[in-house]
């Protein structure tokens, strides 16, 4: 029996998870208030964002600058340190224990760098620059580039590298598996490795999904070079400052958004129900690869078209011949802020819980016995998610981030469009769709967050 | 909290002892070296462990009680003087990666017997691979797939009762005390079938009625349409929700009824790892539960079972000692201990000395019988049947007052058992 219980785990990587009760309090709060009071504060931002003087609105994103910026060179030793932390990892994928929340490998992996450090990334900014496992190996040999990038490929490699990972992490029956994953990241450095060697690090920049993910999101921090200077202002002025996108990068910037959309809308009832599976005896992630590869690629292309659809009918109202391609490439960086809300609030749960796994690990990372940081004989708990002051507590917090960072988007979009467009009423105009679009987002987004879940 | 309770640190230390042994081994003469190795090298228990998926709240307590239990046997000298070591594997409560992980225990890791699981499709999905591969593959499930006849001579299940014994058992309570007529409510699934399947004879045998079968569908999250099905003459209410709409099914349920209400009756699998005194749990007081074992301490308890309890790590409520909040699954975890306590009968009495000896194990576990409570078996007595590879045990009947479960009534084992559905015995290994 045991097809029962509970859980709606929140399958953070394929990894642990939260707990029965959570997703029970989480049915007993009243969230269709709290979703109509998100839902209406991101409407309430597009109506003040078309009231505010164009001045003060492009304002908002300028700048503070403070100290000159010292120039920074690619290939210091942090990276030569991440690279031999890598090795030392995937050896012990392949020749520790297999259980998930003990070894390194997937805790590293999985919850350090896709969990936190991307968070860290869109907080304080390009820290990957320097700890991406590449770029030292690369300088300590020399610096070669034997090659030139073919300027035909992008980034087109980056957004098919970007579909890898994000399959591997949703379908894949064991991503967390660390002998699997051991090989999957050892077989994915030496590729990227390769590439570096042979086109320097312009093949990171434009073809390795991970850098081009982390970069994407550095962007959104608060801090950042402006004209020589360290500088701060408020998050997603660094991509405004920016070029538009490449058209690869700009769908790379959507497939962010989709894939973290879908990771969340691929355990709830709703999904479960369209696959015919009962959410209550889900029968596990090898029954579901085919569908949920299908889904992940369905939502990318969904949101493509349904964001290249509101840009082009922003365009019509706003009696402007700009063809849609460019205004997807000018506007994808705003989906940003979104895509790293739906990453932090859909992680917060697992963070919690894996977090202390994490810092299990770190207390004895050899499994020696060590006592590094005085944590011997902590055991794991998920008592928050036992409790419905703490799930409220967790709840409000990711409805927070989701409805902030629609707040932001909104904001960027709207700079970006008095930019973009001669006058700026034909800017307004432009945006109403778009606003639209993302104030249903808001809506889904929060949806996502209180649906019941079975996977 | 002491160090020993630390899933890593136990492992940790059952890996340093052997490293000692070898150590030690070393300043042998060669003729010893080889025979002292031999008979030092650790007993590799593969465990099952839904780390990930749908079972990791499950996981978490069963790889808890398993560490615990093992701490203790290695303490008291291991099994034949030989170490336990358990050799975790994640199944991602997954039967496809259930059975990967029976073929690596026996293929690449060496293991001597598999262990684990909970999730009854991961066990169904497992068992006919330890089977081709000749691997005593011992299951904490609770499902009747083991007494049913449906997997094999290698699966056994013998530190836990199976859900058969487990509902009929239930019915003599619920006539004599609670009621006669008596409505089911249970989502419409395998699951609830099972009980369905087994509560509606038992009742009627003793001379009750079911009035009323509710099936809810597996993915309602709202009950109110469906406590108006109830017949009028109802006396008892039989529940059997799961997922995560069951505190919204409680919340309705009391919603509907208000203050005059027929006796309740559940299963704690609804709110396992479920803090009772959670708001909106109120209308569970004065209700009565299944529960495998006690999740709070009685009064008159005895020592091996707060032995048992303190070697876990958790309090008076059934939480966990570091956490208050931290519930545990009480009503199933035992399981992980008495299981991992009659491997080491099983190995000590069939002499298991290599993995030449499995078969031996399968007989030698066969051929228990009563299994009397203590501190290997902290449960309650148990009697085990050989030709059905199913234990039998006492079951507990507990009523919600002050928002925790006290014991009413115990079920003993003569009201578990039924007939046999297959004779394990009788197949060729």
């Amino acid at each position: 029996m045991r097809w029962l219980i509970h859980l709606s785990l929140l399958l953070s990587p394929g990894m642990a998870a939260a707990h029965a009760s959570e997703q029970g309090f989480v049915l007993l709060l009243p969230t269709d208030l709290y979703i109509a009071g998100g839902v209406a504060a991101v409407a309430l931002t597009v109506l003040l964002v078309a009231a505010v003087p164009d001045r003060a609105a492009r304002r908002l994103f300028r700048p503070v600058p403070l100290w000159p910026a010292a120039r920074r060179r690619r290939g210091g030793w942090p990276s030569l340190l991440s690279a031999l932390w890598l090795w030392w990892l995937i050896w012990r994928g392949l020749s520790g224990s297999q259980d998930p929340t003990v070894n390194p490998l997937p805790l590293v992996i999985w919850t350090a760098v896709w969990l936190c450090l991307v968070i860290a990334q869109a907080l304080v900014g390009d820290l990957w620059r320097a700890l991406n496992p590449w770029t030292g190996l690369w300088a300590r040999l020399g610096r070669p580039r034997p090659l030139q990038y073919p300027r035909a490929l992008g980034h087109w490699p980056a957004l098919l590298g970007l579909f890898a990972i994000a399959g591997f992490l949703l379908a894949d029956p064991a991503p967390a598996r660390p002998e699997r994953l051991a090989l999957a990241a050892g077989g994915y450095w030496a590729l990227n490795m390769a590439g570096t060697l042979a086109f320097g690090p312009r093949w990171l920049l434009s073809a390795e999904a991970l850098t081009v993910l982390m970069r994407a999101y550095s962007g959104l921090a608060l801090p950042g070079r402006w004209r020589g200077r360290r500088a701060i202002g408020l998050s997603g002025w660094r991509h405004l400052a920016r070029a538009d996108p490449p058209m690869a990068l700009a769908l790379f910037m959507v497939a962010m958004l989709a894939a973290g959309s879908f990771d969340g809308l691929n355990e709830t009832f709703w999904w479960l129900a369209r696959l015919g599976v009962n959410p209550l005896e889900f029968p596990g992630r090898s029954a579901v690869v085919l569908p949920t590869l299908a889904g992940l690629a369905l939502a990318w292309a969904g949101l493509a078209a349904l964001f290249a659809a509101s840009l082009h009918a922003g365009a019509i109202l706003a009696e402007d011949a700009r063809p849609t391609p460019g205004l997807l490439r000018a506007f994808a960086p705003t989906l940003l802020p979104i895509a790293f809300a739906y990453h932090f609030a859909h992680y917060l749960p697992a963070m919690l819980v894996e977090g202390q796994y994490l810092l299990l690990m770190l207390n004895d990372p050899a499994g020696t016995g060590a006592n590094l940081l005085g944590l011997a004989g902590m055991q794991v708990t998920t008592g928050i998610f036992n409790s419905r002051d703490t799930v409220r507590v967790i709840w409000l917090t990711q409805a927070g981030a989701v409805v902030l960072g629609h707040v932001v988007a909104i904001l960027m979009a709207h700079v970006r469009a008095l930019a973009h467009f001669a006058t700026p009423r034909q800017a307004l105009l432009s945006q109403v769709p778009l606003a639209l679009f993302m104030v249903l987002y808001t809506l889904f987004g929060l949806w996502l967050l209180a649906a019941p879940r079975g996977a | 909290m002491s160090k020993s309770d630390h899933p890593q640190s136990s492992s940790r230390r059952a890996a340093l002892k052997t490293l000692g042994a070898a150590g030690a081994a070393a300043t042998l003469p060669l003729w010893a070296r080889y025979t002292h190795a031999q008979t030092a090298a650790p007993i590799r228990i593969g465990f099952q462990k839904h780390a990930t998926g749908i079972g990791a709240a499950y996981g978490r307590w069963y790889d808890r009680t398993s560490q615990a239990a093992v701490a203790k046997i290695n303490g008291e000298g291991g099994i034949n003087g030989r170490m336990i070591e358990l050799v975790t594997e994640d199944d991602g409560t997954d039967p496809k990666r259930g059975a990967e992980v029976i073929e690596k225990f026996a293929n690449q890791s060496k293991c001597d017997i598999a262990f684990g699981t909970l999730f009854s499709h991961v066990v169904i999905g497992s068992a006919p691979r330890a089977g081709e591969l000749k691997l005593p593959y011992f299951v904490v499930s609770e499902g009747h797939h083991v007494a049913s006849g449906m997997l094999n001579r290698w699966t056994l299940q013998p530190g836990i009762t199976d859900v058969k014994s487990q509902v009929q058992a239930m019915a003599p309570f619920i006539t004599d005390t609670l009621g006669k007529k008596v409505t089911m409510i249970y989502p419409d699934y395998g699951f609830g079938y099972d009980h369905r399947d087994n509560l509606v004879p038992a009742v009627q045998a003793a001379g009750g009625e079911i009035v009323a079968q509710i099936a809810i569908p597996p993915t309602e999250t709202s009950f109110t349409k469906y406590f108006p099905q109830i017949p009028r003459e109802t006396e008892v209410i039989y529940h059997v929700m799961v997922g995560p709409a069951v505190l919204t099914f409680v919340k309705e349920m009391g919603e509907f009824f208000g203050p005059s209400r027929p006796e309740i009756f559940g299963f704690i699998d609804s709110l396992e790892a479920v803090d009772l005194a959670s708001p909106g749990l109120d209308f569970l007081e004065g209700t009565y539960f299944w529960e495998g074992m006690p999740r709070y301490l009685q009064a008159d308890a005895p020592a091996y079972v707060t032995a048992y309890r303190d070697a876990v790590g958790i309090d008076a409520n059934g939480a966990s000692t570091s956490d208050p909040k931290d519930v545990s699954t009480a009503a199933h975890m035992f399981g992980c201990w008495e299981t991992l306590h009659i491997i080491k009968a099983g190995m000590e009495a069939a002499g298991y000395s290599s993995t030449a000896d499995r078969q031996a194990l399968v007989e030698a576990v066969e051929a228990m019988t009563e299994m009397p409570a203590g501190a290997a078996h902290p449960q309650g007595d148990k009697l085990f049947n050989g030709r059905t590879h199913q234990v039998f045990g006492p079951q507990y009947i507990s009523k919600v007052e002050s928002g925790k479960l006290n014991v009413t009534h115990v079920a003993p084992i003569e009201d578990t058992l039924y007939p046999d559905e297959v004779d394990y015995t009788t197949q060729s290994f």
